[in-house]
């Protein structure tokens, strides 16, 4: 509980000096600057009229004042500092968590325990909302406000969620029957709004691996959420029939009571990490039991050691890989030894090798150590030969499947509007659209990208491929704001030489983390409002459409537009993040990672949605983890192997 | 969990008389300058301790009372965190005097989940911020309940929806939300500075001026004194500056705030699920 950090105590003697600093200048402005001493200036004074005719700005400043009101405010200022030190010598979380399990008012005491975590996101945020921003062209703090205040909700009902999953202030710990992890008796699920999913009956058996499949949206996360209890319990879903977690029904238990039976990992498990360092995250759960230290610290060894990421214990969360965090999130759900884990789409984020490891850490799970398994998962065929069970979700049922459900058949087929593309590309020979000569980036000591060169066609849509950590977002952030002049030149001007909005009117990135870029509440105020900031020939809402491809009814559209972005299918979201970043008319498109974690028909969508973009006289470079994409969609295709930029294998074969 | 638990309404109810009684309790601490004057004039002395004392412990059994509403956890979550923001917006403006953006936050949180959640939340930012800051004194207690009422008010107010499932109607109806808060933003202004008034306005002014509290003048009489008293300390001024300051903010990030807020949906507060044996 105590030890001693020093960044609390530097922020609060920040503070405390700019709270004597400030209480100054008030005296001063305010007419409060003269009380002995000598005189330093002689300030006219300035009287107010109306309702403020007893206020006087300015006056006399002498010595003695400045001194009275910097002592008057040392009081305080020695209060602040009592608060930093206090901060700095406990760990004011782990003091929560331990008061927060019994007393009169748990609930608020648990309320401020999760207010206090979420503290650190808020900063993370709005960095974060000042980079897309910038990519967007939008000005101003007015316009971040609200986008950072719905990422800290967003932030902070991941990390209830994750704490309330894994045991936190949990009053009771009911026994479970691991004979019996899951039993589902003629189940349904409800979410209103017209929203519903029929399971039938289901029995899982320890020892098991199962992969439940389905479309996004189709209900995945449901079924996993109505098995830990947060869909009844968190997301207030209604369940009827029986859930039976081993042995308990799951409606009566709230997910906190279940802790040391359910593992849960979470689908996006940055969102959910509850601690600083990877040994305080995966020990969360067992210091919710009020385990002692010692105990809790072998535990800690012994469950890293066997998923082999002992290596990263005395990290921060903060500096994991995707790989590593997905392992660092399976590992704090097993310290407690849950008869059952729900996985929720572990490998969408994931390169390949990252992959191949989590599945095996998965297998052995399930078949090593007798635990149920199940997993939500869009991607087939990393699972064959692992799973012992399918489930798939269709038309809002749960059906028992022998294997994994055919890939629908359009996955596969090369569509037709790739190969006319393709022919085009060929026939505009010629200088290219953009040319990237020795770009260079560099994160502090370690270079991202080494010295890339590469040149992009119009019409033409170029993948760069490479594992996570290759360079890829880097490459793409300096194409998009290049920092050094002479590297980046399209239609032969040097982009560096641009500003900011001519620049947008050259090349435009859609990030990674797309829905950064959404700052309104509806879709036709987000087209709306890049339409008001770049004027374009064809307004955002109808290139909005036109990418969705499929025409629609107009009701239809009028209910699309009126729905907040982040409702929207996440082919959809991406649809729209690439519309916004049309609306400058950019002569090249670049996107972070258009396919990742989205099932066949968001891939085939955005897919189709890059070509046609390219097809307007554009120039489309996108970044991937996946091969299949690529290759299904890209007219060329680059690698890139530790910032070392390169002609793919298949062209160079060529 | 007992036999009540059988019957959530009931105890939804339970906690609504409760809320009532409570908050019917704090506005005659609220008043005490004007209930004192009915009183008998050894019992006028006491009155202010009574004020101070009886806040305090209703605060305590109001926040025991809804501490065992709170069964999810992602209620409890939402309220942690959205205290937390109110705490950080007052604490920023404690500078400023008068530019209570705060407002803003708690009554759009009591529209989108409520007024028992509103309730909890404006007490709850209340105390959280005056922690940090150090500004814990006699009037927090006084501070708790009118904001809480701010909070809760604003989830009382009519349910505005759309005539039809048109753009339009939406709009309209959007619209309509906005003014009627902003509107309400304008007198929750002006009755918070009145109610904070009312009760420091003896301690403010003392004794031998003009306007000054007299317990044993008539009601009518320290009425007019208290109306000079509010109208040059605060309803001209800061009263003016914090009703604009909030309708300005409703209308600038209200619909964003609001549909952030509904997205996040608050389970209801009362138990969705059936006791358990």
């Amino acid at each position: 509980m105590m030890r001693f950090r020093a960044a609390p105590l530097r922020a609060a003697a920040i503070v405390a000096a700019v709270f004597v600093v400030s209480r100054v200048v008030y005296r001063i402005v305010f007419g409060g600057g003269s009380g002995g001493g000598a005189l330093l200036l002689d300030l006219p004074r300035v009287a107010l009229d109306g309702p403020f005719a007893h206020i006087v700005l300015f006056g006399p400043i002498t010595s003695g004042g400045i001194g009275n009101a910097a002592l008057s405010a040392l009081p305080f200022a020695a209060l602040i500092l009592a608060f930093g030190v206090l901060n700095a010598l406990i760990d004011v979380q782990r003091l929560f968590v331990r008061g927060s399990t019994r007393g009169p008012v748990r609930a608020v005491s648990r309320a401020l325990v999760i207010a206090w975590a979420t503290a650190p996101a808020l900063a993370q945020s709005v960095s974060r909302m000042r980079r897309a921003a910038a990519l967007r062209g939008e000005r101003g703090p007015a316009a971040l406000l609200v986008p950072v205040f719905e990422h800290t909700i967003e932030r902070a009902l991941a990390l209830a969620a994750s704490m309330e999953a894994r045991g936190f202030a949990a009053s009771a710990r009911p026994d479970a029957d691991p004979a019996r992890p899951v039993a589902l008796a003629d189940a349904t699920l409800d979410q209103g709004e017209g929203w519903r999913l029929d399971t039938g009956d289901l029995a899982l058996a320890p020892g098991s691996l199962t992969v439940v499949v389905g479309a996004t949206g189709s209900g995945k996360s449901s079924l996993l959420d109505a098995m830990s209890g947060l869909f009844q319990h968190f997301e207030g879903g209604r369940q009827r029939g029986r859930i039976e977690i081993g042995g308990l029904e799951r409606r009566e238990f709230p997910p906190r009571e279940t802790a040391g039976f359910v593992g849960v990992v979470a689908q996006q498990v940055r969102l959910s990490f509850v601690a600083e360092t990877v040994r305080d995250e995966i020990g969360f759960c067992l210091t919710t039991q009020g385990l002692d230290a010692a105990l809790i610290d072998e535990r800690v060894r012994q469950t890293a050691g066997e998923l082999d990421i002992a290596r990263l214990l005395e990290r921060p969360v903060t500096a994991l890989s995707a790989g590593e965090a997905t392992l660092v999130a399976i590992a704090a759900a097993l310290t407690c030894r849950p008869a059952l884990l729900l996985v929720d789409e572990p490998l969408a984020e994931l390169d390949d090798s990252a992959r191949l490891r989590v599945c095996a850490v998965l297998d052995r799970v399930a078949h090593e150590s007798d635990t149920c398994v199940v997993i939500a998962e869009h991607r087939t065929d990393e699972w064959q030969g692992i799973a012992d069970a399918w489930l798939e979700i269709r038309g809002a049922r749960l059906i028992a499947a022998s294997g994994p459900p055919e890939p629908a058949p359009d996955e596969l087929a090369p569509t037709g509007i790739t190969a006319a593309l393709a022919s085009r590309a060929g026939s505009t020979p010629g200088h290219p659209l953009a040319s990237v000569r020795g770009l260079e980036v560099r994160h502090g000591d370690t270079i991202a990208v080494r010295e890339a060169s590469l040149a992009l066609l119009r019409g033409e849509v170029v993948a760069i491929e490479g594992a996570n950590g290759a360079g890829k977002s880097s490459l793409l952030g300096a194409l998009a704001v290049p920092d050094a002049a002479g590297r980046v030149s399209i239609d032969g001007v040097d982009v560096a030489t641009l500003s900011a909005k001519e620049r947008r009117g050259a090349i435009t990135l859609v990030p990674e983390r797309f829905d950064d870029l959404f700052f309104s509440t509806t879709v036709a105020g987000e087209c709306h409002r890049a339409d008001r900031t770049n004027r374009p020939p064809v307004s955002t809402a109808d290139t909005f459409l036109r990418l969705l491809g499929r025409p629609r009814p107009a009701a239809a559209i009028d209910e699309l537009l009126l729905r907040h972005p982040r409702d929207l299918s996440a082919g959809e979201r991406l649809c729209l993040a690439i519309a916004i970043q049309l609306a400058p008319s950019p002569a090249v498109l670049l996107v972070d990672e258009p396919a990742r974690g989205l099932d066949a028909d968001a891939r085939r969508l955005v897919g189709e949605a890059l070509v046609a973009v390219a097809g307007s006289g554009r120039a489309v470079l996108f970044a991937t983890h996946d091969r299949a994409f690529a290759g299904r969609f890209a007219s060329r295709e680059l690698r890139i192997d530790r910032g070392v930029v390169t002609a793919s294998a298949a062209e160079a074969r060529a | 969990m007992t036999v009540t638990g059988l019957l959530p309404d009931r105890r939804g109810l339970g906690t609504t008389v409760a809320l009532a009684a409570g908050s019917a309790l704090a506005l005659a601490a609220f008043c005490w300058p004007l209930v004192a004057a009915a009183v008998p004039a050894d019992a006028q002395r006491a009155a202010p301790f009574v004020a101070f004392a009886v806040l305090p412990a209703v605060i305590a059994v109001v926040l025991a009372v809804l501490d065992r509403q709170m069964h999810s956890a992602k209620a409890v979550a939402l309220l942690g965190v959205l205290a937390a923001i109110g705490a950080g917006i007052r604490i920023a403006g404690a500078g400023v005097g008068g530019i209570e953006a705060v407002f803003i936050l708690l009554i759009l949180a009591g529209r989108a989940f409520g007024a028992r959640f509103g309730f909890l939340l404006g007490m709850l930012t209340i105390a959280v911020s005056s922690v940090l800051w150090g500004g814990f004194g006699p009037w927090t207690p006084f501070q708790m309940f009118a904001c809480a009422w701010i909070a809760a008010g604003a989830g009382l107010l009519p349910v505005i929806s759309p005539r039809a499932a048109t753009a339009a109607a939406v709009r309209r109806a959007r619209v309509l939300e906005i003014a009627m808060l902003a509107a309400y933003g304008v007198a929750a202004s002006y009755a918070f500075g009145l109610l904070m008034n009312l009760w420091f306005w003896p301690f403010a002014v003392g004794t031998s001026t003009g306007i000054s509290y007299d317990g044993t003048a008539p009601i009518g009489e320290n009425l007019a004194s208290f109306a000079v008293y509010s109208l040059v300390t605060s309803t001209l001024t800061w009263d003016t500056v914090r009703a604009v300051t909030t309708v300005i903010g409703i209308v600038a990030i209200g619909p964003a705030v609001l549909s952030a807020l509904r997205r996040a949906k608050a389970p209801a507060p009362a138990p969705t699920t059936t006791p358990r044996r």
